[in-house]
């Protein structure tokens, strides 16, 4: 897993369009690190004055951390999480960009979305664990369906407020120039909903990394980080817990920094191109 | 080709009645302009004819046949230029052809002559955040002239520009118009404009707008702006918009 995610990383900086300035990129990301060193050493602080099997040295985490690297149970947690993520997410982005789609063109459609989306959001996610698991059994298909339930709302919903709002005079021309329904559709709205569709997409990682982690949690799964860190807090092995919280936030920070900003910078390219023309 | 006939049109919108019995006809090939203040209903009446607004009364029509929808054989020029910021400069301007479904090579030798004969040859490329205010309009007219429409509406196509590039803007107008065939109806509020580029002068006043008088001007081009008859013309048009001292 740390492989993917280096070698991501590396792939998105070594891309022509996206090279900021040096200067630029330490200005990016010292607030970030400064971020995670005042989180680290709050808990090294307080790891002083508490016992180890409270709250061990931040160090001994790191250590038990890279010992686990090759411990099956713990990566293939992580493996069959990622899994579920790369399933479930991407279907949530697809299905809430195609409703907030059809919603933009269907003004009976869009009021119905929005109560649909109203009632889902009032419904915490983790309630359709029990509700999927006798339905669907344990493992994959319940994770993922949860994963999907949690995460389409937030792109239905930033699809849909951008179909509402989408320029009248940029449709009109369209018609003008001969557009039918589905060119509509596909050339106007869906272009202009870009941006809405990135922020939905930041939106719905949050919500799909948070939902998978706690499906796994309360029994959804038998397998995977969620269930890994109950499982070692069930037997008070803080070291384990611990390790398990940082992999869980390291993931959805890299992913959300790394592979959303990298298709924000590529979806709504025409607005970072500042001399000269697209290449 | 075609004739497009507005026959006592009146529209309202709500309880605001908009424009009250306009009536005229633009004859095929020919230059004609509506001039009148901010707000008399121009651009309403522009839209009737392209297809996106019906009249409340009467009929607009083409050859004899009220207008229902947009026709690519219409193209109206938004007042604000309505390119697509995520399109280049190319793309904005093959986007007909490509609704069309033109194979992409023939669309692109049209796209390149067209950006050459409007000036913008080498900004393909680049997207409409990077143009200048004329340039971008250059490249809408570009995009309505792909379609070769039969008739070209404009909404005040150069209102937004400054003086000098409006003259250019103006000049190269003319010259894409004469021998084309194409009928041209201009909106504008600038009397100077529309006495320099039409030959048959709506004058519109507001409240609900209503078309005061049609002059035909028979000033040869190219016209002298400060010649005796431009001068004359422009203060028959004041009169009719009660400008004149
Ligand atoms: N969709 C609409 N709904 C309600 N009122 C409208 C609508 N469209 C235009 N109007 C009204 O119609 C009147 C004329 O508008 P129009 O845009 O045709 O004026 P215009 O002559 O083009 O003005 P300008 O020179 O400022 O562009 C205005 O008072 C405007 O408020
Ligand atoms: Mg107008």
């Amino acid at each position: 897993m740390s492989q993917t995610s280096s070698s991501s990383s590396s792939s998105s900086a070594s891309s022509p369009q996206v090279r900021p300035k040096a200067g630029s990129l330490w200005q990016k990301w010292l607030p970030y690190l400064a971020a995670v060193g005042s989180l680290l050493a709050i808990w090294q602080i307080a790891a002083f004055f508490l016992p180890a099997y409270l709250l061990p040295d931040v160090p001994d985490v790191f250590v038990r951390l890279f010992g686990s690297m090759n411990d099956a149970e713990f990566t293939d947690g992580i493996q069959s999480s990622l899994l579920r993520l790369a399933w479930g997410y991407p279907i949530a982005c697809l299905f809430g960009a195609a409703l907030g789609l059809i919603a933009g063109v269907s003004q009976a459609f869009a009021v119905y979305l929005r109560s649909l989306i109203s009632i889902l959001q009032a419904i915490p996610p983790i309630t359709w664990v029990p509700f999927f698991v006798i339905l669907l059994g344990f493992g994959n298909a319940t994770i993922i369906t949860v994963i999907v339930i949690a995460s389409f709302f937030p792109m239905a919903l930033s699809v849909l407020n951008a179909t509402e709002g989408v320029n009248r005079t940029h449709l009109e021309l369209a018609r003008v120039l001969g557009a039918n329904k589905l060119q509509l559709l596909t050339k106007v709205f869906a272009p202009e909903s870009l941006p809405a569709f990135v922020t939905g997409a930041q939106v719905a990682f949050g919500n799909a990394w948070r939902s998978l982690i706690a499906a796994e949690m309360v029994g959804g799964a038998a397998i995977g980080l969620g269930y890994y860190s109950r499982w070692r807090g069930e037997v008070a092995d803080m070291e384990g817990v611990l390790m398990s919280i940082l992999v869980i936030g390291t993931i959805a920070a890299v992913l959300d920094l790394v592979l959303l900003e990298w298709l924000k910078r590529r979806l709504l390219r025409y607005r970072y191109v500042k001399t000269g023309g697209a290449e | 080709m075609q004739t497009i006939h507005v026959d006592h049109a009146t529209k309202r919108f709500g309880s605001l009645e908009v424009l009250k019995q306009v009536d005229f006809r633009l004859e095929q090939g020919e230059f004609a302009a509506i001039v009148g203040p901010s707000g008399c209903g121009k651009s309403t009446v522009l839209r009737m004819i392209a297809g996106l607004d019906h009249p409340t009364e009467g009929t607009v029509s083409a050859n004899q046949k009220p207008i229902e929808a947009p026709h690519p054989s219409r193209v109206l020029i938004f007042q604000e230029h309505a390119l697509y910021p995520w399109r280049t400069v190319e793309k904005n301007v093959a986007f007909g052809l490509e609704l069309a479904g033109m194979p992409k090579k023939e669309c692109q030798n049209r796209v390149d002559a067209l950006l050459k004969k409007v000036g913008l040859s080498g900004f393909q490329s680049y997207y409409p955040h990077q143009l200048s205010g004329g340039m971008r309009q250059r490249a809408s007219i570009a995009r309505a002239l792909a379609m070769d429409p039969e008739v070209l509406l404009l909404d005040e196509p150069f209102g937004a520009l400054d003086a000098i590039t409006k003259i250019t803007m103006q000049n190269e107008l003319l010259r894409l118009w004469e021998g084309s065939g194409k009928t041209v109806l201009l909106i504008t509020h600038d009397i100077d404009e529309a006495i320099y580029l039409a030959d048959t002068i709506h004058v519109m006043s507001p409240r609900p707008g209503v078309i005061v008088e049609t002059i035909r001007s028979e000033v040869p081009r190219p016209r002298n702006r400060n010649g005796a008859d431009f001068v004359h013309l422009r203060e028959k048009i004041m009169t009719h918009l009660d400008l004149a001292k």
